[in-house]
């Protein structure tokens, strides 16, 4: 009853918790999917009581540990959490047991079939097929179905290991021995006929009413070693999946058989073609053998794993925690993966060799597993399991001339590793070494970067690309003639081709990447009654590459002199793009140039060189090449060369040091100045469409006579928008500044005069002085000089009061003039630094703007806030390193918006470094203290660690939810468009905003938006809008229309008139429409007050006098005060007429 | 609902507000209400505003500037001025001296307006205007820039010429500056007042010239109190007594418990959000 009555004061709360002064934006589109706000953390309130009694002695042990251990424990809960929430439990087991129960008992009953060659199908009725491709045809042998010898669990259920959310439990179905053959381990016999036991099965399993779906599939992607996928019939059907596997009797073939150097699979029989050569010629197969062995030996490698299992008690947790760190790395899945199985072997191995003791925890076992991966290179030092193998096992050194990676078994002949490429194990290295890195980092969360962060492939490289025609390898092979790898690997060219073509481009990358990582093609799935597919049908090969971004964008690869013996190896790998140059240093060496001019097309070099070298080597034409990318597009701008801004930035850097360089030389200031900073995004690099120099054509305007200026010309289009660009000049503080709010802003203006003619008079710059700032036209760029007192915002706090007491009040005018005085120059040269590290943090901020202002989020999210939230991303990567391209930089911080936990959780942004641990412990606890008091969105920085200025303003709670949930429904977009090579790549699609929801749209005339061009999708048309082509203007001249945006005036008159009753939206880049949203609250009737009457009509009831919004009224407002901007308004719900 | 009213006459609400309606052009299709209302107040100190003669008007539109306003209104009878603002409320009598640059900038929202006739009688003819005769705000005579026109204006006439800028400056700080001295003339005076009373008795209060007085501010007074505490607290004795002693480690286990208890619940909380389910 207490408890219902709770959940429904909740639900109140929660209502009226969105009816607050905002629209209800939240309710009205996304669905209430998200129930995080309810679930709210309230600092606990202990009773007096329960505070102070006498503590037991074993509660006073417990609290002392946690007090000692604090960190760890909070770790350790968390990961008891996240294990509850992985294994199975009772009642799960309890079900799956008893279908596999009903499943064996049924297989015991397969009808015998009469024995007939193996080519002979005909005892195959039904739609059944054989779950194998044959290749070649002809085989030799009898067989026939018989009741299996044995059926069995094996792999990690019966182990313990299993995790949700994918459970597979491993069925071993032993082929009796009369079915097989002494010698079918040779030329695919063996994998044949279990094909096709596999084949009987499904027949025999598909009449039974027990089974749900049956389907074939492939171990690993190794199509000799199929298995049979069986689900319970109903609706848990998805829960579990049952592999039969089908084994040969244990001891049946004799494991020296399938020495890696050994061959099985003869060349005549796979080729078709008599050769003289004698049989012992013939190339070793050793991965063919090893897939053989592989069957012969799960229910050994079981009792290996049960009986690591039982001496060490946290065996299955730590396998489990292990799982799910490689299963959000992509390490788990697929052709070559580090799976389950492996991972249980590793941690058997750290016990048996006693580096991990029995006795510790599941944290303890997957840190140490971690620290081996990191530090063990199993690609050159391969390690076994075996204790003491029989002299006939192979050596380490055999297996690792026959393997990239080598992990042995037990038994000391199978190589459990052997698909794996060195690419793959380099990737799990570099991840473990990573986790290792900042496991112990107090100021990360580690829990959340090791367990419980994805890292799909598109999110981690910098660049990713695929392999799209995956026939296109068949010529690679045949190129490079890898025959031998082909009949060893039964034909699966894209397998034998892929360490070719890796080696091939860790050579040609080189010095230009950290890390090639490649997908693992994942395991095909096919239902019985069709035929096994083709290698071609499978997903595309996507390949990812992590950046040294020093290094990645050259355009030149230096190669070794002419005459050193390496040349040719050189010559060799580069082809005709290989050519003899001579540098300035007088060395003549082999070289290659790549095309790029702007920072954008340098980004593009390693594009060029995998295009290029997969073409030379592999024979796989720029067609099948697809680059994943294009994301920059949208803030691309330049005619010729086309960049990314990072030119035009630069430019107005330059040319802001100079005119910084000009204020500090002038002569004849009354006080000297003290400061020159930026305050502007422009000069951090991170404008969206940075300010480019222009030249004024003077007959398009109307002209001011006086002050020598240009005016817009009524009736001609909107002249082109001059951004100004903020500067603070900060002025030598002296007796002589009077203490007044009023005669501090006169002698501002007296300064701003002043700066104005010195200027003029000393380098000629066309000035304008205002009482508020003082624009400059400098070369083609506007430059917005502000002087600045330091005790200004101390004067605006003071106050006397009637008793003539001094008082100090904190007000919004003073935190305003602080914020543009002190805090914006700071921030600008901060993250002014941080481009000088990272260099494509500019463009990632730009890409990240771009995006929320199409959103329309533009005025939520500010400037300012989403630079500092693209900072974050690069101070604190983890569990990323710090992005090395714009798209996956701006991927993530698409990921940082749908995922932070705003509510319970502050954003730290350590600039400069400057906080220890015990300053985050304090932002934290300062956070959750007076939560419910500070802004939605909480970001520290080390100049702000209690109140985050930078988000009080904005957004609301109702924002942000639509934020998030727009940019979550964006990345998802993104992510499948760019992945899926079928889809058409526009990656505009996410930059459109869906305007259905709003109540009215004003549309605006193109010919007034100034900023037209940049808008998402460029009009065709475009108008001429006061601007010569040739060049940047000179100093002096007229002084042109700056900072003239009618698009901007209308939207604050709107604003100013109608904020009560509606919010308004608009992309601020060459947006032609401005989309309102009415206020709910403001749309019930009002008692009829003087100051809320605005816009408002009368209704009167009786004796009363109601207000309701006068919404015609309004609307044609919106017409009248937009004069010639606006097109129309059109009114999309009637939402006004209830 | 709304009665229905009569054409050709008033329409007064309860509250006592005459409702006049407002379209922008003679084209326009919908109206704006304004909200008319002899000015009354209980106390009205101003001279700016004589009751008899103010007319309050509420509601009126973003573009309706003092002149038009004037425009409009001057068919009921001469006026003496009009005064717009945001919110209603007392005139207050600003320093006159600050020019509009030095103000911050209107807002252009609906507004609320004091009108001042020259006769009384004008506000009964107001009052008693029909509602169905709309006024209109811009007409072939007097029209009103919005949009783009009133932007380009806004625009031009935002140039100032620098050295009339410089002269507004040079007067406020003349000003200023006399100002200052006065004030300092009249501090000095009132000391010199305190010096000598009749009878060669001198008075003896704080701010004597010459002699350091405490600055007379809050953050003064705060600091002192802080230095009274830490005076205090110096001379405390802790752990001291027994049961001193005894308090502090009881403390020091609830401080304990409460920490854990948290820890207890923002784990439960993010296991009630499944923020533990890893993919």
């Amino acid at each position: 009853m207490k408890k219902k009555k709770q959940s429904i004061e909740e639900m109140l709360v929660s209502d009226s918790s969105q009816n607050e002064d905002q629209p209800a934006v939240q309710a009205k589109r996304s669905k209430p999917e998200v129930p995080s706000e309810e679930v709210v953390y309230h600092p606990i309130k202990l009773s007096r009581n329960d505070l102070y009694r006498p503590p037991s002695a074993e509660e006073l042990n417990q609290l002392k540990e946690a007090e000692s251990l604090f960190h760890c424990s909070l770790l350790k809960m968390q990961m008891e959490e996240l294990l509850k929430e992985v294994v199975l439990s009772d009642r799960r087991r309890q079900q799956i047991d008893s279908f596999i129960g009903k499943v064996t008992e049924h297989l015991q009953t397969v009808p015998t079939s009469p024995k007939v060659e193996v080519s002979d199908l005909s005892w195959l009725f039904g739609s059944v097929k054989v779950p194998f491709l044959l290749m070649p045809k002809a085989t030799k042998g009898k067989f026939h179905m018989t009741p299996p010898a044995s059926i069995s669990l094996i792999g990690s259920y019966p182990l313990g290991t299993c995790i949700k959310p994918h459970i597979r439990v491993d069925l071993a179905v032993t082929i009796p021995a009369e079915v097989l053959q002494e010698k079918d381990f040779l030329n695919q016999r063996y994998p044949r006929k279990r094909a096709l036991y596999l084949a009987g099965l499904a027949l025999h399993l598909s009449s039974s009413s027990e089974v749900g779906t049956l389907r074939y599939s492939c171990l690993h992607g190794n199509r000799l070693r199929p298995v049979l996928l069986l689900t319970p019939p109903g609706k848990d059907s998805s829960s579990v999946t049952v592999r039969l596997h089908a084994c040969p009797p244990p001891g049946f073939f004799k494991p020296n058989r399938f020495h890696p150097e050994r061959n099985n699979v003869r060349t005549e029989w796979y080729t078709g073609v008599q050769t003289a050569q004698p049989e012992s010629s013939d190339p070793p197969t050793p991965h063919y053998n090893s897939s053989v062995l592989g069957d012969l030996l799960p229910r050994a490698h079981l009792q290996f794993l049960s009986a690591v299992s039982s001496q060490c008690s946290a065996f299955s947790d730590g396998v489990a925690l292990l799982k799910v760190w490689l299963h959000q790395r992509q390490l788990d899945q697929g052709t070559g993966c580090f799976g389950g199985f492996l991972a249980s072997m590793l941690v058997a191995y750290l016990l048996t060799t006693h580096r991990v003791s029995n006795s510790m925890t599941a944290y303890q076992l997957l840190r140490n597993s971690l620290n081996f991966l990191a530090s063990t290179d199993l690609t050159v030092n391969g390690i076994s399991l075996a204790k003491d193998p029989d002299s006939s096992a192979p050596s380490l050194a055999e297996f690792h001339s026959a393997f990239q990676v080598v992990f042995v078994d037990p038994s000391g002949h199978l190589n459990m590793c052997s698909d794996m490429t060195a690419c793959t194990y380099k990737q799990l290295q570099y991840e473990a070494s990573l986790s290792m890195q900042f496991w112990d980092e107090p100021t990360i969360d580690g829990f959340h970067c090791l367990l419980m962060t994805p890292k799909p492939m598109i999110r981690t490289s910098d660049h990713v690309f695929q392999l799209c025609d995956l026939v296109k390898l068949q010529s690679t092979c045949k190129k490079q003639n890898l025959l031998n790898d082909l009949m060893d690997l039964s034909g699966n060219y894209v397998q034998a081709a892929l360490p070719f073509i890796l080696s091939l481009l860790q050579q040609g990358l080189g010095q230009r990447i950290h890390l090639l990582t490649h997908s693992l093609a994942p395991d095909p799935e096919w239902s019985v009654d069709s035929e096994a597919p083709k290698y071609k049908a499978q997903l595309p090969l996507s390949f990812g590459l992590l950046l040294k971004p020093e290094l990645a964008a050259s355009v030149l690869e230096k190669g070794p002199a002419a005459d050193n013996p390496k040349a040719v190896e050189f010559r060799q790998l580069w082809g005709s793009r290989s050519e003899l140059r001579r540098f300035q240093d007088g060395s003549i060496t082999e070289a290659v140039l790549w095309k790029g001019e702007s920072v954008c097309q340098k980004r593009l070099v390693p594009q060029q060189i995998v295009t290029y070298l997969l073409q030379l080597h592999a024979d796989i034409p720029e067609a099948s090449v697809r680059h994943v990318g294009g994301i920059d597009d949208v803030v691309k701008t330049g005619s010729e060369v086309p960049t990314t801004g990072e030119e035009e930035s630069l430019a107005v850097v330059q040319a802001y040091d100079d005119l910084s360089r000009k204020l500090w030389n002038l002569e004849g200031l009354p006080l000297s100045i003290t400061a020159v900073q930026g305050a502007h995004p422009a000069l951090r690099y991170t404008q969206v469409f940075p300010p480019r120099p222009l030249k004024m054509d003077y007959t398009f305007f109307d002209k001011e006579k006086t002050s020598r200026s240009l005016i817009p010309k009524e009736g001609k289009p909107c002249p082109a928008y001059i951004t100004p660009i903020t500067v603070i000049c900060h002025m030598e503080g002296s007796g002589k500044w009077p203490h007044d709010r009023l005669a501090i802003r006169h002698i501002r203006a007296a300064f701003h005069i002043r700066l104005a003619e010195l200027l003029k008079t000393q380098h000629n710059y066309t000035c304008r002085a205002c009482p508020s700032h003082l624009d400059v036209w400098k070369d083609g760029l506007a430059f917005r000089i502000q002087v600045a007192y330091h005790r200004e915002p101390q004067v605006l706090r003071e106050s006397v009061t009637p008793e003539g007491l001094l008082v100090v009040r904190d007000n919004e005018e003073a935190q305003q003039l602080e914020m543009a005085t002190i805090h914006k120059p700071l921030l600008t040269s901060t993250l002014h630094g941080l481009q000088q590290e990272y260099s494509c943090f500019g463009a990632v901020c730009r890409l990240a703007k771009r995006w929320l202002a199409s959103q329309l989020f533009g005025d939520d999210i500010t400037e300012d806030t989403a630079d500092l939230l693209v900072a974050s991303l690069f101070l604190h990567p983890a569990p990323f390193t710090a992005p090395g391209s714009p798209q996956v930089g701006f991927l993530r911080f698409l990921h940082l918006l749908s995922s932070f936990e705003w509510r319970n959780n502050p954003l730290i942004v350590n600039l400069n470094n400057q906080l220890t641990a015990a300053d985050y412990t304090e932002i934290k606890n300062g956070f959750m203290a007076s939560r419910e008091s500070l802004p939605v969105m909480f970001i520290a920085t080390p100049k702000d660690t209690k109140s985050s200025m930078w988000t009080k303003r904005a957004p609301t709670v109702q924002m942000l939810q639509r934020v998030m949930t727009v940019a979550a429904e964006s990345l998802k977009v993104l992510e499948c468009q760019l992945m899926d090579g079928k889809q058409i790549q526009d990656v505009r699609v996410v930059m459109r905003p869906p305007l259905d929801a709003y109540d009215v749209l004003i549309h605006l005339n193109p010919k007034q938006v100034p900023l037209l061009s940049q808008a998402v999708d460029p009009p065709s048309v475009n108008f001429s809008r006061g601007v010569t082509a040739q060049g940047a203007a000179h100093s002096g001249g007229a002084l042109p229309v700056i900072d003239y945006n009618p698009v901007f005036l209308y939207l604050s008159e709107l604003r100013d008139a109608f904020g009560d009753l509606a919010l308004f939206f608009c992309d601020p880049y060459g947006g032609t429409v401005i989309a309102v949203l009415w206020k709910p609250k403001a749309f019930a009737p009002a008692p009829f007050k003087t100051s809320q009457v605005s816009g408002r009509t009368v209704k009167v009831t009786g004796n009363e006098a109601a207000t309701v919004p006068n919404v015609e009224a309004i609307l044609e407002d919106f017409q009248v005060l937009g004069k010639d901007l606006v097109k129309s308004v059109e009114a999309k719900t009637d939402k006004w007429s209830f | 609902m709304a009665k229905k009213r009569a054409s050709g006459e008033p329409w007064v609400i309860p509250g006592g507000f005459s409702v006049l309606s407002l379209q922008f052009s003679s084209s326009s299709s919908s109206r704006h209400c304004l909200y008319v209302k002899e000015h009354k107040v209980r106390a009205e100190k101003s001279k700016h505003r004589p009751l008899d003669r103010t007319l309050f008007l509420v509601n009126i539109p973003p573009y309706c500037s003092q002149v038009v306003v004037k425009g409009l209104f001057s068919q009921f009878g001469d006026i003496e001025s009009v005064e717009l603002r945001d919110h209603p409320g007392s005139s207050q009598e600003s320093r006159p001296t600050i020019s509009k640059l030095f103000r911050p900038p209107e807002k252009q929202g609906f507004k609320v307006g004091y009108i001042v006739f020259k006769s009384s009688s004008s506000l009964q003819a107001v009052k008693s205007y029909p509602f169905d005769a709309p006024l209109v705000v811009s007409t072939e005579e007097r029209p009103v820039k919005t949009g783009v026109q009133k932007w380009i204006q806004q625009y031009s006439e935002s140039f100032i010429q620098p050295d009339r800028l410089q002269q507004k400056v040079d007067n406020f700080m003349q000003n200023y500056d006399k100002h200052k001295e006065e004030e300092a003339e009249r501090k000095k005076k009132e000391a010199e007042k305190q010096q000598e009373e009749d009878e060669g008795w001198v008075k003896v209060t704080r701010g004597h010239k010459g002699a350091k007085a405490r600055p007379h501010s809050e953050a003064a007074n705060e600091k002192t109190l802080q230095k009274e505490k830490r005076k205090k607290k110096r001379k405390e004795l802790l752990n001291f007594y027994t049961w001193q002693h005894r308090n502090t480690q009881k403390e020091h286990i609830a401080e304990l418990r409460k920490k854990f208890e948290e820890d207890k619940q923002r784990i439960a909380l993010l296991r009630a959000q499944r923020k533990f389910k890893p993919y």
